[in-house]
């Protein structure tokens, strides 16, 4: 498996990151009330230009691959489509949300026509745009939502949404909007869609806020990470009927915070551990495959880069000496000492701690998303990137591990 | 380490761990707010089940976890009445510079001698695993500094005993 | 003050009718507390007569199994907690990895918070040792992992 690559963005979080078109320009918050946009260069990335608009922490962004337009969300309560001048300048739209609390999440339906903003108000915002104003305009899912959205996804069709909630909830609503939809092709999940047709709500067995919510590939299975440290998957039985199955794989580590289908059997879970780790069908279903970022099997270290963008601060020359560094490294690192008598028993599932006192893993703090970045040919997802709070961006290859169990290794093995 | 000193931190150490999953999150109930939901206690569902590691009866910690924040609260071993003005002064000491200390809450939990609390700001400017470091290191320390503040206490009242008794040899 | 602005201390979020109360996040126990303090009943002295006859495991897996949780089930509770004290205290250590290994997911989750529950009584009286309580929490977290302690703190089904 290559190496995967590795860049660092920002020393805070990254709080919403999305890639551009062609995959050469990335949007990204620094955990601020500003979203960056960087281009690609031969080693690194540049930064372009800065969009504020927002005075509270930008929370999500999303970026419509065919039509080239950006909208962020933030915590005060707005949201913004930004669309690009033919001079390259980014102009920003306000949309009518009518939410009175932090919107949370955001993202492009699949045609690109309208989007959800989940929010803090209890409320998903379906916004779309309104010709004769010529303003964007939202509808809202009310009526089962008694928490805080924290995640939402669209599936294929277009029409219905998933949204995962704080009180250990995941719904699949209708979204259908008189006037931009067609009418849809009945789903595993209804036939008769109005907005806000409930189409599926369900509980986390062991509790727990749920974090994020995804559709696999083809639609028909939806998959939830939540709280207990669980991923959850279900498999719907028809309209109006209980779930066919609600399959839970409970693992050993800190709660995963986002979730992503690489194809119909494998998905790609990541969160507090700081590693994303493959879950897939095997001979007893799903079940935990394996991890892209093995503490165990190293390799994975030495990948410290220089902040971009950021290497103007790094001090006045006559600073950078022994003495210095030493004390930088015992400010920032807390390396004063060798790490305290370690746990002779570690617990399972604690992310192991290199000698020098930072994680083996190439994350440093959680990771708060992982997306698909690259498709191969038969329409798989080849390349994932996560985000996380240690302010990386990170590119991973998944398939040097060809995911589906045996069968798939096997191949790989006769190369 | 005495033999239960061992079990009891690294209970207290997974259970931080665990504990430590924090995000940012906007109140649900005041507008543009970002409290710690764990002093606001406003949204019950944001709200996880405390937990209770525990020694013997003097010595415990609660844990107290939530979506943003978490409050931890130390019961300190005090033996008898010179440990407990000890143990009183030193936390008062530190408590009254609480905002040197980043992570210190100004007043203890009733019932227990010192709390911190950890917001996902903190999370996310310091190293995870280095902030429970700290909380064992401190929960180690406290101890060993007590036990010998009270042997210098003894050893100088022995002093000022020999030294005004030996007036009336 | 005169009462003048007594509406003042109104507390204006609990007259939301949306508003999500504590007892919204959790279903009770399907049994009710009847079903649940017979089925505690049964339970414990079936788990009693496996510890007498020295099977530790299976009075583990039985006490483990559906435990009473929720409100109004405080005696199921109290039956259940202490057949659970008498298992943990009639283990020896070295056997306790062994036997932890055969449960299940759902019931190391329970063994965590029976634990949990415990380490919070040392104060009021409980009649077992600090030590052995650390003992088996050690090795539970070595066996389930951390997630077993977070899925004791975000289960609503308090036991």
């Amino acid at each position: 498996m290559s190496a995967p690559e590795v860049f660092q963005l920002s020393l805070g979080p990254l709080t919403g990151v999305a890639f551009g078109p062609d995959r050469t320009q990335l949007a990204v918050s620094p955990n601020n009330n500003a979203a960056q946009i960087y281009s690609r260069g031969a080693q690194e990335w540049d930064l372009q230009t800065t969009l504020t608009e927002h005075d509270k922490l930008i929370t999500a962004i999303s970026w419509a691959p065919n039509t080239n337009r950006i909208v962020t969300c933030s915590q005060d309560r707005n949201a913004y489509v930004w669309t690009q001048l033919p001079t390259g300048e980014w102009k920003p739209a306000l949309v009518l949300l009518r939410i009175n609390r932090a919107a949370t999440c955001v993202k492009w339906s699949p045609n690109e026509d309208k989007f959800a903003v989940g929010s803090g108000a209890r409320a998903i915002a379906v916004c779309s745009f309104d010709e004769e104003n010529n303003w964007w305009v939202s509808k809202h899912i009310k009526k089962p939502l008694r928490s805080t959205v924290l995640s939402i996804d669209w599936h294929p069709n277009n029409v219905l949404l998933a949204a995962g909630t704080t009180d250990a909830k995941a719904f699949v609503f209708s979204a259908f909007i008189k006037g931009i939809d067609a009418k849809p092709e009945p789903t595993v999940w209804g036939d008769r869609l109005p907005f806000n047709t409930i189409c599926g709500e369900f509980k986390a067995p062991n509790g727990g806020w749920v974090h994020d919510v995804a559709f696999t590939p083809s639609g028909n299975i939806l998959g939830f990470v939540s709280h207990d440290s669980a991923v959850n998957l279900v498999y719907p039985a028809g309209p109006g009927l209980p779930p066919q199955a609600l399959i839970t794989v409970r693992t050993p580590t800190l709660p995963y915070l986002s979730l992503s289908f690489t194809s119909e059997e494998s998905l790609i879970a990541a969160g507090h551990d700081c590693q994303p780790t493959v879950f897939a069908v095997g001979q007893n279903g799903w079940e935990f495959s394996h991890s892209l970022d093995d503490p165990a099997s190293s390799g994975s270290r030495g990948l410290t880069p220089t902040a971009t963008g950021t290497r103007s601060v790094s001090g006045p020359g006559r600073l950078n000496n022994e003495a210095f560094n030493l004390f930088r490294q015992a400010d920032t690192r807390g390396q004063t000492k060798p790490a305290l008598a370690a746990t002779s028993g570690a617990a399972a599932g604690m992310t192991p701690v290199g000698a020098d006192g930072l994680l083996l893993t190439v994350h440093q703090n959680s990771i708060t998303d992982v997306e698909p970045y690259e498709w191969s040919q038969t329409g798989e997802v080849a390349k994932v990137y996560t985000v996380g709070k240690d302010g990386r961006l990170v590119i991973w290859n998944v398939t040097g591990k060809p995911a589906g169990g045996l069968p798939g290794r096997m191949a790989g093995l006769q190369v | 380490m005495s033999n239960t000193l061992r079990p009891y931190l690294n209970a207290v150490r997974a259970t931080l761990t665990a504990a430590l999953t924090l995000e940012n999150f906007s109140s649900q109930v005041v507008e543009r707010h970002n409290k710690p939901e764990v002093e606001a206690k406003t949204t019950p569902e944001v709200l996880l089940n405390p937990l209770i590691v525990s020694r013997n009866e003097s010595e415990r910690v609660l844990i107290e976890p939530s979506i943003n924040s978490i409050r931890i609260s130390i019961s300190i071993k005090q033996a008898d009445e010179i440990e407990k003005i000890l143990c009183h002064k030193f936390t008062r000491f530190m408590m009254m510079r609480a905002e040197g200390f980043v992570i210190l809450r100004r007043t203890p939990l009733p019932g227990y001698d010192i709390s911190f609390l950890i917001t996902n700001f903190h999370s996310e400017t310091m190293l995870k695993h280095k902030l429970v470091d700290f909380i064992i290191q401190f929960m180690e320390d406290v101890d060993k500094e007590i036990s010998e503040m009270k042997l210098s206490l003894n050893a100088r009242a022995r002093i000022v005993a020999e030294s005004y008794l030996a007036t009336f040899t | 003050m005169s009462n003048e602005y007594a509406f003042r201390k109104i507390d204006i979020d609990a007259l939301d009718e949306d508003a999500l109360l504590p007892s919204d996040l959790v279903d009770p126990d399907p049994r009710g507390p009847d079903g649940a303090l017979s089925d505690a009943r049964a339970r414990s002295t079936e788990t009693r007569n496996l510890v007498s006859k020295g099977d530790i495991a299976g009075a583990l897996t039985t006490i483990l199994t559906d435990p009473p949780y929720g409100d109004g089930v405080d005696e199921a509770k109290n039956l259940t907690t202490s057949a659970v004290l008498l298992i943990l205290n009639s283990t020896r250590a070295n056997d306790i990895p062994n036997v932890i290994k055969g449960l299940d997911q759902e019931q190391q989750a329970h063994l965590m918070a029976y634990l949990y529950k415990n380490m919070s009584a040392l104060g009021s009286g409980a009649d077992i040792p600090g030590s052995v309580l650390l003992t088996w929490h050690e090795k539970l977290t070595e066996a389930a992992g951390v997630g077993c302690i977070v899925r004791v703190m975000t289960d609503r089904r308090t036991l």
